[in-house]
């Protein structure tokens, strides 16, 4: 492919994925202007390693790989700045939901979750609600949990990425994960959009 | 009317000593006592969806889940957070509503230009 043939194609990646991955990229970051630095890195990415792609995935995956990429570099560099410790957020684990000796207080246990995760994948609500959610999570949380979660880095990279010990990050993704679940539960699955009531 | 079959950890039942005989209600105590508590145990699934969890550990999950259906209900959440979360990105779109201003666009399309030049 020639020059202005990949510079075609980049222009039409802008319209036909520019805010998909603008989207993807401010929940993750939550600044618009990072996030639009980390676009655009995106694409010129793209077209310097167009010849890698072989047109094994579909273009939006190939590109949502190459910002997770991106993102990962941004936190790998923020944590060489910054402490990416946070073990005050939750720091109670939502203690009412269990009782002293330490079970779950039956009541505010967790509900039955009703549509398989392959029925909510079609579900233009449901992401509204996880991007809610993820977005209440404070800054630090939020990234080691995405990265995790999203991006599929192994912990132990996490800990060597932002510079954190094993057991911070555990206790971080513990919290993460008992903030999300409940936030998915009030606002999804208990409502009658989520189908469990 | 056919007794109702025994459910160990009955979905939906308030309490996991509700409709249980002496014999019953003791193992569901033997349980509790020896297998880490719901607060501890959900810590626990946590960790192990980021590195394997013992066998002797495992071996206490199964147990507890018997008499604990909403920490095995969390466990099933967890994956489904994962499950889930790993589909986000190709959706993220969906996901809001913030707009890809047309000047980032055109700046982007003038920085390819530069770029394969």
């Amino acid at each position: 492919m020639n020059i202005s043939d990949i510079q075609t194609a980049a222009s039409r990646w802008v319209d036909d994925h520019g805010e998909c991955l603008y989207r993807y990229a401010l929940v993750r970051v939550r600044k618009p202007e990072v996030a639009e630095d980390l676009v655009q890195e995106t694409f010129l990415a793209a077209v310097r390693g167009y010849d890698k792609f072989g047109g094994r995935s579909s273009e939006r995956s190939w590109l949502v790989g190459i910002l997770k990429n991106k993102i990962v570099d941004r936190f790998r560099k923020l944590g060489r700045e910054t402490s990416f410790t946070d073990t005050e957020f939750l720091s109670d684990e939502f203690s009412e939901k269990f009782v002293s000796i330490g079970f779950w207080n039956h009541d505010l246990g967790p509900h039955e979750w009703k549509p398989e995760p392959d029925a909510v994948m079609h579900r233009t609500e449901f992401w509204q609600v996880m991007g809610d959610c993820l977005s209440k999570l404070p800054e630090k949380i939020r990234a080691v949990f995405t990265m995790r979660e999203m991006d599929e880095v192994p912990s132990k990279e996490i800990c060597a990425i932002l510079s954190i010990s094993d057991s911070n990050l555990w206790v971080m993704l513990h919290r993460a994960r008992m903030a999300l679940r409940e936030c998915l539960e009030m606002n999804w699955f208990d409502t009658p959009a989520g189908g469990t009531v | 009317m056919p007794e109702e079959p025994y459910n160990p950890s009955p979905i939906g039942n308030p309490s996991v000593l509700a409709r249980r005989n002496w014999w019953q209600t003791t193992l569901v105590k033997f349980i509790g006592k020896h297998t880490p508590k719901c607060r501890e145990m959900v810590r626990i699934l946590s960790q192990s969806m980021d590195e394997p969890m013992p066998l002797g550990m495992r071996v206490k999950k199964r147990l507890h889940f018997l008499i604990c259906c909403w920490c095995q209900r969390y466990e099933e959440q967890l994956v489904y957070l994962r499950q889930t979360a790993r589909q986000f990105p190709g959706h993220a779109d969906e996901a809001s509503d913030a707009e890809f201003s047309s000047e980032a666009r055109e700046r982007i399309r003038q920085k390819i230009a530069e770029s394969t030049h």
